[in-house]
């Protein structure tokens, strides 16, 4: 079945990337393609439990999408690495023509963005990842 | 045609549109609710988008991010299935304004027929018949005098009421008074409002309703009827069939015409469902469903028509393909409600994980349903796991393939309704045809003391 050869690549895939303690994993091969996320919530697991030799991480919340609709940066836009000195806005999430705000919930710093500038988003999908 | 449907229902009829769009070799988008990422409907659309948390009003009910996911999609059309935005006409009317075909009627019908007592104005001014019925009576001496215009026994009702409060049933002009007094102060009592009126009891109707379908250029035709009197004590259907057995040919004439009447006054488009009491001889409209229903397979499987197929060919502004003329039903079909439900405690529903599912196959059987081995079922939604069809020559000939097709069927995990329904079969009551909506209850009250029958 297509399904469980799908199944058969994936797992050598994740067990590489689950034992190699890595945050982000893409393979492409032709039409195939994967990429692997660490969910911040499981990143703020492992620093609980370090698995291996990892260095803990830090603590990470996901900033998740709470409408369907496409994501708009900020001018100028939200980096990787900014420091956020208290809550403050991240970028919107555009839904029949009006912005919701996406913020980031406290201070912290930006580990993570998961989306581009005009990406469609679906609820629950992660945007940012905030490390506290 | 259209390009891309986006499908804003879940389960088994997501699955059913997904069909008959690829079918007709238009893209789908699915809508799925985090509770249900794993359902089949989901697999196989063409894309998915989760809209919202399990309850309803976070996803299947959440009109903007449904119409946000059209949007984004490049969607042309939205089929809102059954149930959730179904018979919603601002939902219909938003997704108009964004420049997406609702498939089902015009938002102006919607809300016309979404209301009983309109719905009901309507189809009087139209000549169809409906349940006869007093205006608000002040007193007693009125209810009584009332009616003796439409004969005993009839129903006294509070027009707040709900649930069975405020209403009684009368036999015969002695009883009116004590019954109007101690009616109206329930219905004071539970609803600060006594007022009353009266309307004909109809002891042991069938509930009988018409098929039709309707175009954008004015043609109208109907699919026959559907006999779905057998529904549970909360008034839930659970086994359908077509065409309805021991019906006077002049009544199945009568049903069917009426039904192409109120459908072309109201210039009704797409499918719909006018769904009558049937009362010997008698008729009453009850209400007009503008919408697919859960039991359209019956009336498909008798017809050979698509009805779903039809619905999307009409909402692209195609032609009917067929005169009244052409449609010709053949055999019987029955629908038996596959529910994870325990008949054995007031078909209380059941949430869990399916641990193991089979489904019947062979000769005249169809199985629409969204679950599999392993799949869960929701606390969240509607408890019906699949809707299992049979057709047979006659109507005899579906009955024995319905009881061996349910015998076929395993569903491990949580309670349902397969084995009741196998022993509906086996009903001699149920075999001999022509029962009434109060059937069902009664059978479940006897079964429970036979003693005291």
């Amino acid at each position: 079945m297509f399904e469980d050869t799908i199944a058969e690549r994936v797992r050598p895939l994740a067990q590489a990337f689950t034992d190699g303690g890595l945050t982000r994993l893409t393979v492409r091969e032709g039409e195939f393609e994967v990429e692997f996320r660490r969910a911040p919530a499981t990143a703020a697991a492992a620093a609980v439990a370090p698995a291996n030799d990892v260095a803990p991480a830090r603590p990470m919340d996901a900033i998740l999408a709470d409408v369907v609709g496409v994501v708009r940066f900020l001018r100028p836009p939200i980096t990787e690495g900014m420091a956020l000195d208290a809550d403050r806005e991240l970028a919107f999430v555009e839904t029949l023509g009006i912005r919701n705000a996406v913020r980031s919930r406290g201070p912290g710093r930006v580990a993570m963005i998961y989306v581009t500038d005009g990406q469609p988003v679906e609820y629950g999908q992660p945007l940012f990842a905030i490390e506290r | 045609m259209f390009r891309k449907v986006l499908i804003a229902n879940r389960g088994e009829i997501a699955l059913r549109i997904n069909r008959a769009c690829h079918e007709l070799g238009v893209a789908t988008v699915a809508i799925f609710s985090e509770a249900d990422r794993g359902s089949l409907h989901v697999r196989h659309a063409d894309e998915a988008f989760c809209v919202g948390a399990g309850p309803v009003a976070s996803s299947y009910l959440n009109i903007a991010n449904i119409i946000s996911t059209g949007l984004i999609c490049g969607a042309d059309a939205i089929h809102p299935g059954y149930g959730f935005l179904a018979e919603n006409a601002r939902f219909a009317e938003i997704a108009r304004d964004h420049g997406l075909t609702f498939i089902g009627p015009a938002p102006e019908v919607i809300t016309a027929m979404g209301d009983k007592a309109t719905a009901r104005r309507i189809m009087a001014e139209s000549g169809v018949p409906t349940t006869p019925g007093s205006g608000i009576l002040a007193t007693p001496e009125e209810a009584a005098a009332f009616a003796e215009t439409i004969g005993y026994p009839v129903l006294l009702k509070a027009t707040a009421g709900g649930g069975g409060k405020g209403m009684r049933a009368v036999e015969s002009p002695a009883e009116m008074a004590n019954a109007f007094a101690t009616a109206s102060a329930e219905a004071e009592a539970s609803f600060k409002d006594g007022r009353m009126y009266v309307e004909k009891l109809i002891r042991s109707p069938r509930h009988i309703e018409v098929q039709v379908l309707g175009d954008q250029y004015g043609d109208v035709v109907h699919l026959g009827e559907r006999d779905c009197s057998v529904q549970k004590p909360s008034h839930q259907k659970l086994i359908e069939e077509a065409p309805a057995a021991a019906l006077d040919p002049a009544v199945r004439d009568r049903l069917h015409d009426i039904a192409v009447t109120a459908a072309r006054a109201v210039k009704y488009t797409n499918a719909g469902t006018l769904e009558f009491l049937v009362d010997g001889s008698s008729v009453y409209f009850m209400e007009m469903n503008t919408r697919i229903q859960v039991e359209h397979p019956v009336t498909e499987m008798v017809y050979g028509v698509d009805l779903v197929k039809e619905q999307i060919r009409i909402a692209a502004g195609e032609r009917l393909g067929f005169t009244q003329a052409d449609l010709q039903p053949h055999g019987c079909a029955i629908e038996v409600r596959v529910n994870a439900e325990d008949p054995e405690n007031n078909f209380a529903p059941a949430a869990g994980t399916l641990s193991r599912v089979e489904f019947p196959g062979g000769p005249g059987v169809r199985v629409d349903t969204h679950v599999y081995s392993g799949s869960v079922v929701p606390p969240f939604y509607d408890s019906m796991l699949a809707k299992i069809i049979v057709t047979g020559r006659t109507r005899e000939s579906a009955i024995l393939r319905m009881e061996r097709a349910l015998s076929e069927t395993r569903i491990e995990g949580v309670k349902t309704t397969v084995d009741f329904c196998r022993e509906i079969m086996r009903d001699e009551a149920f075999q001999r045809a022509g029962l009434g909506v109060d059937w069902l209850p009664r059978y479940l009250l006897e079964r429970r003391t036979p003693a005291a029958v």
